[in-house]
């Protein structure tokens, strides 16, 4: 094709005639972001507005209620207390979610179907009743409310998130993969820990960032399974709302969002959640 | 704010005659806020100093259920504080005791009769009364009667509560019988006058309330004067409450026993404590609330806006909420038809 032909042809081509459809799909994508985003946006003003209540329009801004919510001592502990539950229950969800999932997709059990509602039965129940249950179970047997009990409280309904994206992840599993492996001479052992444990990682994780974020934000549970002195921040801020309704709580919010993007920030900075969203 | 140490040396000189506890725990409940800060950061403190023993204080709702779900035998709570609504509730499931006299806790002779009164199960610490709180910058008169609420220029500009689970709602729907009806037990009046309400904002919460009126989402809302007073300082925004000629609602603070306490002594004295006239002037001051006891003698400022004085207390209005609870589910699903969107 001649010089003086291609240059209006690839004009042509860069100038898409007007298609409804793909406008209509930016359009509902750009809508459902503001859905997602624009209460996420409403709070940080209510953070940075320097009034005593929430108010719109703001009248200014202010880094006031986030001093607050730092300088809070209940806030402080409810937060580090939060932080190290959650990073607890993520640990321990991850152990025994992926271990589920592993016995469910490869074990060959009897009731296999009976066994993935079972684990995944926290997620069915309203966690209000879960906490109510647990909480009677925990005064009944005499053990009180420690911490442990809510850490155990918290690791039950986060873990359906990892068997869940797990197993999803091994529905997708070539096995050849490992039959090759094990045909190369490597154990069972080796087989697990350099070929399966690496494929099914994404998997793992991703459901320990839910369970983590599950657990940070845990409040129906939590509710009953605190102790004084021992609260977790969701159930601080939603009492200190009862009484104090200004802009600390949305300056703690701000706090648990940036808190939980930075924890999937950082995981897929380690180990590229991207790969399972590929899934 | 007096110091803990200044508390502490008035709670030895005055100390009752109740057996102090050695090293034991009381479990209690109590408010979270401004009284939250003043019981964890003075008033409690000087108690454990007192009675040595520490107190473990639980300010994470829901009590009751708490408390239901405990063992009747050693329950969770050895000392209930909420509202009188719930403090019946309790009662009717024997989770607290029907009454809490002098002979247990001597400083109830001082009390008000309202404190003490057959509308109450343990014993009223404190009172707020409940009324109209309102914006004094939108040209509104002062309201003088709960009739006032129902001014059409004040579409979509009052005030309410979700009546299932704000005892202020359930209050402002017995007085809307009492004003437009035969009594506080007239719900076809209450109900009627609550339609005429609409458009009305609604909140769950009586700090909800406080934030709307101080925001001016509303000129006018049914709040309790703590909720309007508690603002008073160098930056008052202009809001003020009113007591309507009809009477004001009583929104007790009541504290109880449970009778599977294993420390009951120490409960008991524990309430005797927050009973005690300087005890009661902290926390009154703190967070404007209406001592029950006779003997409090308030900061001219307090005195001229709380009810201190038996003339002041004659206009207060207890509501049967035995009577209420035992048809709360009828008025749930009846309120919530009424207001629903």
């Amino acid at each position: 094709m001649s010089a003086p032909m291609s240059a209006p042809m690839s004009v042509v081509a860069n100038k898409r005639p007007f298609d409804v459809g793909h406008a209509a799909y930016l359009a509902l994508n750009a809508l459902l972001l503001t859905f997602l985003l624009a209460p996420i946006a409403i709070v940080l003003v209510f953070a940075l507005n320097p009034t005593p209540y929430i108010s719109f329009p703001p009248v200014g801004v202010s880094l006031r209620w986030f001093e607050k919510f730092f300088a809070g001592t209940e806030f402080m502990n409810a937060l580090w207390l939060s932080l190290w539950v959650a990073s607890v229950v993520l640990v321990l969800s991850i152990l025994i979610g992926g271990a589920c999932a592993l016995a469910l997709a490869r074990g060959n059990l009897p009731g296999r179907a009976f066994l993935t509602a079972f684990f995944m039965s926290p997620l069915m129940l309203p966690a209000i009743l879960t906490g109510l249950a647990l909480f009677q179970a925990y005064l009944l047997s005499g053990i009180g409310r420690p911490v442990w009990g809510l850490i155990l409280a918290h690791t039950l309904v986060a873990v359906p998130y990892v068997i869940r994206t797990t197993l999803a992840v091994l529905h997708n599993f070539d096995r050849r993969i490992e039959e090759a492996a094990a045909v190369l001479g490597a154990s069972p052992a080796r087989v697990f820990f350099e070929v399966t444990l690496p494929l099914i990682r994404p998997g793992v994780f991703a459901g320990g960032v839910f369970a983590f974020i599950v657990s940070f934000d845990q409040f129906p549970v939590s509710l009953f399974l605190v102790v004084p002195k021992g609260e977790t921040l969701p159930v601080v801020l939603f009492n200190y709302m009862k009484f104090d309704l200004d802009g600390a709580i949305a300056a703690a919010s701000m706090v648990s969002i940036l808190l939980a993007l930075s924890v999937v920030l950082v995981l897929e900075r380690l180990i590229g959640l991207k790969a399972y969203v590929k899934l | 704010m007096r110091s803990g140490a200044g508390l502490a040396a008035i709670a030895a000189v005055g100390a009752p005659s109740i057996l102090h506890a050695q090293t034991k725990t009381l479990k209690i409940t109590t408010w979270g806020g401004k009284w939250g800060d003043v019981m964890k950061a003075t008033v409690l403190p000087a108690f454990e100093k007192e009675f040595k023993c520490t107190v473990s204080a639980d300010q994470a709702f829901p009590f009751v259920p708490k408390l239901q779900a405990s063992s009747k035998t050693d329950p969770i709570y050895d000392v209930l504080h909420t509202n009188s609504n719930e403090q019946w509730n309790s009662l009717s499931e024997g989770l607290v005791m029907a009454k809490i006299t002098a002979k247990e806790v001597p400083n109830v002779a001082d009390v008000y009769p309202y404190a003490v009164s057959d509308k109450i199960v343990g014993v009223t610490i404190f009172t707020s009364a409940i009324g109209l709180g309102y914006r004094t910058d939108k040209g509104l008169a002062k309201p003088t009667s709960w009739k006032d609420l129902a001014d059409p220029k004040l579409a979509g500009a009052r005030g309410g509560y979700i009546i299932p689970v704000n005892s202020l709602g359930q209050c402002h729907l017995m007085m809307l019988g009492k004003v437009y009806g035969k009594g506080l037990t007239d719900l076809d009046a209450a109900y009627k006058a609550l339609e005429a309400l609409k458009p009305i904002k609604l909140v769950d919460f009586t700090g909800q309330m406080e934030k709307m009126l101080l925001s001016a989402e509303v000129s006018m809302g049914v709040i309790h004067d703590s909720g309007v007073y508690r603002y008073d300082g160098p930056n008052m925004q202009p809001v003020d409450f009113a007591s309507p000629s009809e009477g004001v609602l009583a929104l007790e603070q009541v504290l109880n026993v449970t009778p599977g306490s294993k420390v009951k002594d120490l409960a008991f004295g524990y309430i005797d404590y927050m009973l005690r006239p300087d005890v009661q002037k902290l926390l009154a001051e703190a967070v404007w609330y209406s001592p029950a006891n006779t003997k409090v003698k308030l900061d001219a400022k307090y005195d001229a806006k709380l009810l201190t004085t038996p003339a002041k207390v004659a206009t207060l209005i207890q509501p049967d909420w035995k009577w209420y609870n035992a048809r709360k589910e009828d008025i749930d699903a009846r309120v919530t038809k009424i207001l629903k969107g």
